[in-house]
């Protein structure tokens, strides 16, 4: 899977970054702090985001969706390629999406991406967008990167 | 005098070519199966990152740096690039690995060349220029990253030399030196002071033209084209360890099917074949077979290698985790031993000649022997579309 992305902070405007808050997830990649400036967005927040290019504009969703169960909460920030294929999510009207980012991360490993990652996004009974990452079986590849046995599904690109 | 033109960190310079958002950040590239680091940044070495390093290390010395899957045809494109630039400085250019070249200098302008390479292909790259090949190659090494070396007269070159390790010099390792080190034998300038019998005794003629390289007395040229090969092998890790008869066949005749693509670059055939195997937690055995005439025909070769497999794989119990498949004893093709037994036919010729112009065309084992049907998953894979050792004409590996 993809458990976190980093765009870089050149690809955001400052209006962007001062209406969600995004100061805080700015961190610093390279070794002698020069300032190549990234921000970074983890699915295991409290709250996760993501940037998404949804209707050519550059904007920041809610990543997944919390749910309850048994008294316990969990979040689905994920959906099944064969799953959105077999028409599974049709009922949700999912409009696809590209997740801008440079960065990938999983299990400790950031991978470089090109372009983005596909993602779906739906909107809840209160018409809020939340944006799913789209994902497939991993290759031999990137399971041996990551030893997880899905990842996600890029922009023209291959991992 | 020689030149030598060695791209810095070559794999990672090529991805910050096409992704200038790498330069400054600690970056390392996986091998062929995902699992080791196989070049490295500046940065990344310095936090303590090195080349064969699993992933799994480097992420705990350094939890901010970027991996990247390696692309040896981007690499390559890249390199042969290089060349081209090195070429309109010199007649003579040898094309010694993918990111490493030598060259006859004509005009002693290494600013120039360098500024040029980064300029127009974008890879930062030292030079280092002397009068042999040996001593040009240490000028470039001891001159990383981005630097220019030149050494002119033998004061310049005892001081490139004090102190450093004989096995610095490419040529000299493992037991050779040990051999050395028995001697009291352990830098460069303990190198060139010894008798140069002595050295000949050890190293054999091998080591005694090292010897006359770092006396700055010329004996290696610059190889313009690529010297004959000996043998030609592919093969490497099959990834996941099976011992799956019919999976390792399979991979057994992967490798053959790229020997037969260098064996046609080359135009060249071969005379013996040796398959050779790494078991997991058994010794590598290996066994050559002498072939009935010279042949460069994949029906051949994959018959010669199945044949040789159940030979080499005993007990078959054990698990195969690498392998070669190496054709020995090659013969230019319009100079072949022919065969009284040869099978070949037009229609196999043919077979051969529509199945190399689909795969130019379509992709590199679009069309392949059904032999390799249980590695389906490997030729549907992206991940395993190129290998290293398949980039032609270098005259190292």
């Amino acid at each position: 899977m993809c458990s976190g992305v980093a765009i870089l902070r050149d690809k955001l405007t400052d209006p962007l970054i001062l209406r969600h808050e995004l100061g805080w997830r700015l961190h610093d990649r390279s070794l002698d702090h020069s300032g190549r400036f990234e921000a970074r967005f983890m699915f295991a927040e409290r709250r996760p985001q993501l940037p998404v290019v949804h209707d050519g504009q550059l904007v920041i969703y809610e990543w997944g969706m919390a749910f309850e169960k048994n008294r316990k909460c969990f979040r689905v920030g994920y959906c099944k390629e064969e799953g959105l294929r077999a028409d599974n999510w049709r009922y949700l009207k999912p409009e696809p999406v590209v997740i801008p980012a440079d960065y990938g991360f999983e299990r400790g490993v950031w991978f470089a991406i090109v372009e983005g990652v596909r993602g779906i996004v739906v909107r809840d009974e209160q018409e809020r967008p939340h944006v799913f990452v789209l994902t497939q079986p991993s290759t031999h590849y990137y399971q041996m990167m990551t030893k997880r046995d899905r990842e996600p599904v890029l922009v023209e690109q291959v991992i | 005098m020689i030149g030598h033109v060695d791209a810095d960190c070559f794999y990672v310079s090529a991805e910050r070519v096409r992704f200038p958002h790498l330069t400054g950040v600690p970056v390392g590239v996986i091998g062929n199966h995902g699992a080791c680091i196989i070049a490295k940044s500046y940065e990344a070495k310095a936090a303590g990152i090195k080349t064969g390093t699993p992933i799994w290390e480097g992420v705990t010395l350094c939890p901010d740096a970027v991996y990247v899957k390696r692309d040896f045809r981007w690499y390559e494109a890249l390199s042969r690039k290089m060349l081209e630039l090195v070429k309109e400085v010199s007649p003579r250019v040898e094309f010694y690995s993918i990111d490493e070249s030598f060259y006859e200098v004509e005009v002693i302008d290494p600013h120039g060349l360098q500024a040029a390479i980064l300029e127009r292909v974008g890879v930062p790259v030292s030079v280092g220029i002397a009068p042999t090949k040996t001593l040009a190659k240490l000028c470039s090494d001891s001159s990383k990253p981005f630097g220019v070396r030149i050494v002119t007269s033998d004061d310049e070159r005892r001081e490139l030399l004090a102190g450093i390790p004989v096995t610095e010099v490419c040529g000299i390792a493992g037991k050779a030196a040990i051999k050395l080190a028995a001697h009291r034998i352990t830098t460069c300038d303990e190198f060139v002071a010894a008798d140069n019998r002595l050295i000949r005794k050890l190293l054999t003629v091998v080591g005694e033209r090292l010897w006359y390289e770092l006396r700055g007395e010329p004996v290696l040229p610059v190889l313009i084209s690529r010297a004959a090969h000996q043998r030609i092998a592919r093969g490497g890790s099959i990834g996941r360890a099976t011992r799956d008869p019919a999976r390792v066949a399979a991979f057994v005749v992967r490798n053959v099917e790229r020997v037969v693509e260098a064996l046609f670059y080359y135009q060249v055939t071969c005379d013996q074949l040796t398959l050779s195997l790494d078991f997991r937690g058994a010794p590598g055995r290996a066994i050559r077979c002498s072939l009935l005439g010279s042949t460069a025909d994949t029906g051949d070769l994959r018959d010669a290698a199945l044949w040789l497999l159940p030979r080499v794989w005993r007990p078959a119990s054990a698990t195969v985790h690498y392998m070669h498949v190496i054709a020995d004893r090659l013969r230019p093709l319009t100079d072949r031993q022919r065969s009284l037994f040869e099978r070949r036919t037009v229609k196999d010729e043919r077979i051969e000649f529509v199945k190399r112009s689909i795969n130019d065309v379509v992709g590199r084992f679009a069309l392949r022997s059904a032999s390799t049907l249980p590695l389906t998953d490997v030729y549907d894979d992206p991940a395993n579309s190129y290998d290293i050792p398949d980039i032609h004409g270098k005259t190292c590996f």
